[in-house]
C-alpha cells in the first residue's frame, strides 16, 4: 500500500492490539535513517509515541475527517 | 489492547482492581435494598429508598470504576501521566466506598449527620481526583477528540459533586431550595456531562479497537463532548434566571445529543469486523439499546408531559440508564480490562521464564457470556418491575444482586487465577 506523503505504510486501522505496534516498529526497522513511514489507526497511539520520542524518532499525527489518525513516522 | 493498557509507569495491579470488585458489591447492595425495602420504592422517583439505590449504582458502581479506570488508562488514551497514582488510588477508595455506604444509608434512613458526613468523603475524594487529572491533563495538547472529551468531563465532575453535595446539604439542613429542579439539573451534569461525555471519549478509542469498527467521525467526535456541555451550561443559567421555556429546549437537547451518539455506535458496531460477538460486543449492544429507548421516552414525556403522568415513567427511565445502560457499559468494559491488566502483570512478572495464561484463560469467555445473560434477566425484571411492583420489585432486586455479585466473582475469579500463577513464578529460579 502506497500513500501520496510515503510509499511505507502501515494500515493497522482493523488490527488488533499489539499488532500496530509490533508492524509499526518492524517497517522502522527496515527503513533507512532519514525516510519516513505512515501509520494508520483510529486513535492516538500514545504508548507508541513515547517510545519513538525515546527512540529519537519524529512523529507528526493528522485526524482525517473519517477518525483516521495518519501518524507521520521519522525513522 | 496492550496499547492501552500497559505503560511503564502503570500502577500495579492492586491499584485499579480494588475499584473493579468493590463497585459490583456496591451494585449488589443497591439489589438488595430494592428487595428488603419492596414495591414501594418504585412508585415515585422522590422515594428515600429508590434516591438511596440510585447512588448505590451512580457512584457506588459508576464512579467507582470510572475512577479507577482512569487512574490506568489517562496515561494510555491521553498520554497524560498522574502523579504517584498508587497512592492516589489507596486515598480515593476509601473515600468513595465510605463516602458512598453513609449517602446511600444517609438517603434512605433520613440521617442527616450521616449526609453531611458522606458529602465530605464525597466532596475530598472528587477535588483529589480533579486535581490529580487536571495536572496530568494540563498540558497535553488538543490532538484528539478523546482528550477535548476528558478535559470537559472533569468540570463536569465537579459542578455535579457541588451540586449533589448542596442538595444532600439542604435536605439534611431543611433549606428551602427548589429540590426536584436542581435534581434534574444534577442528573443533567451527572448523567449528560460528565458520564456521557466521559463515556463517548473513551468510547472513541476502546470501540474500534475492541470491537473493530470504524472510527467514529472526527466532526461528530469533536461535537459531541463539546456541544454536551454547553447545552448543559446554558442549562444552568436557565434554572438560575427562572427561563422554563429555555429550561426545556435545552433538555431535549441534551437528550438528542445522547440519542445521537447512541445510534452512532450501534451503526458502527453493525460495520464491525471482528466476526464473533464476545461479552463486550453483547454488554454493549444491550445498554445502547436501553439507552436509545430511555432518551426516546424522555423525549417524549417532556413533550407530553400531561399524556404522561404517571410518576412511573421517570423510573422507567432511569432503569434503562443506570442499571440498563451504564451498568452494561461498565461491565463489558470490566471483561476487557481485568484479565488484560492480569495478564500483563503476569508476563512482565514472567520475564521469559514461564509464559502467563491467555486472557481467556484466566477470565474465560463463557463465564462472561453466563453472567450477561444473568444480568439481561435481571434488567427485564426490573423494567416490569416498574409496571408490577407489588410483584416483581423483591425477585427484580434479588435477581440483579445476584448478577452483581456474579460480576465480582469472576473478577475475583481472575485475582485467584493471577495469584496462583504468581505463585508458582514465586518458586522459579531467578534467570
Amino acid at each position: 500500500m502506497s500513500h501520496p506523503k510515503t510509499p511505507h505504510v502501515v494500515d493497522a486501522r482493523y488490527l488488533e492490539p499489539p499488532e500496530p505496534f509490533v508492524q509499526t516498529m518492524e517497517m522502522l526497522d527496515r527503513l533507512a535513517v532519514g525516510e519516513k513511514m505512515l501509520l494508520l489507526l483510529f486513535r492516538e497511539p500514545h504508548p507508541l509515541y513515547k517510545v519513538l520520542r525515546q527512540n529519537g524518532h519524529a512523529y507528526e499525527s493528522e485526524l482525517l475527517p473519517d477518525g483516521t489518525f495518519e501518524i507521520l513516522i521519522t525513522r | 489492547m496492550q496499547a492501552l493498557l500497559s505503560f511503564e509507569n502503570a500502577p500495579p495491579f492492586a491499584a485499579p482492581l480494588r475499584f473493579f470488585i468493590t463497585a459490583p458489591l456496591l451494585a449488589a447492595l443497591a439489589g438488595l435494598t430494592l428487595a428488603w425495602e419492596g414495591g414501594d420504592l418504585l412508585l415515585s422517583r422522590w422515594h428515600p429508598g429508590l434516591l438511596a439505590v440510585t447512588h448505590l449504582l451512580t457512584v457506588g458502581f459508576m464512579l467507582m470504576v470510572m475512577l479507577g479506570a482512569l487512574i490506568q488508562i489517562l496515561p494510555v488514551v491521553a498520554g497524560a501521566n498522574l502523579h504517584q497514582p498508587l497512592r492516589l488510588a489507596r486515598g480515593l477508595h476509601p473515600l468513595l466506598l465510605l463516602g458512598t455506604l453513609l449517602l446511600a444509608a444517609g438517603l434512605l434512613l433520613g440521617k442527616t449527620g450521616w449526609l453531611q458526613l458522606a458529602v465530605v468523603l464525597l466532596l475530598m475524594a472528587g477535588a483529589w481526583f480533579i486535581k490529580a487529572a487536571l495536572q496530568a491533563l494540563w498540558r497535553v495538547p488538543l490532538t484528539s477528540p478523546t482528550i477535548a472529551g476528558l478535559k470537559l468531563a472533569l468540570p463536569a465532575l465537579a459542578l455535579t459533586l457541588l451540586l449533589g453535595s448542596g442538595l444532600a446539604l439542604a435536605l439534611a439542613g431543611g433549606w428551602s431550595w427548589p429540590l426536584a429542579r436542581l435534581t434534574d439539573l444534577h442528573a443533567g451534569w451527572a448523567l449528560g456531562a460528565w458520564s456521557a461525555v466521559l463515556l463517548a471519549a473513551v468510547a472513541y478509542v476502546v470501540v474500534p479497537m475492541f470491537q473493530l469498527t470504524p472510527g467514529y467521525p472526527a466532526r461528530a467526535g469533536w461535537l459531541f463532548p463539546l456541544s454536551m456541555c454547553v447545552v448543559l451550561l446554558f442549562w444552568s443559567l436557565a434554572e438560575a434566571l427562572g427561563l422554563t421555556t429555555v429550561g426545556w429546549l435545552v433538555r431535549q437537547l441534551a437528550a438528542g445529543l445522547g440519542l445521537a451518539f447512541a445510534v452512532q455506535t450501534l451503526y458502527l458496531q453493525g460495520q464491525r469486523r471482528r466476526a464473533r460477538p464476545d461479552a463486550i460486543y453483547r454488554f454493549w449492544q444491550a445498554g445502547l439499546l436501553c439507552a436509545v429507548f430511555a432518551l426516546l421516552l424522555m423525549l417524549t414525556v417532556n413533550a407530553l408531559p400531561d399524556a404522561f403522568s404517571w410518576p412511573g415513567w421517570a423510573v422507567l427511565i432511569g432503569v434503562l440508564l443506570l442499571p440498563g445502560a451504564f451498568v452494561a457499559f461498565i461491565s463489558g468494559m470490566l471483561y476487557k480490562i481485568v484479565p488484560f491488566l492480569a495478564w500483563m502483570h503476569l508476563q512482565n512478572a514472567g520475564q521469559g521464564r514461564l509464559a502467563a495464561p491467555s486472557m481467556g484463560k484466566l477470565l474465560p469467555e463463557r463465564d462472561a457470556t453466563l453472567q450477561s445473560r444473568a444480568y439481561l434477566v435481571a434488567v427485564l425484571l426490573l423494567l416490569l418491575a416498574v409496571i408490577f411492583p407489588e410483584w416483581l420489585a423483591r425477585p427484580a432486586g434479588l435477581a440483579f444482586a445476584a448478577a452483581m455479585l456474579w460480576l465480582a466473582w469472576n473478577l475475583l475469579s481472575a485475582l485467584r487465577r493471577y495469584q496462583a500463577h504468581q505463585q508458582r513464578l514465586e518458586v522459579l529460579p531467578e534467570e
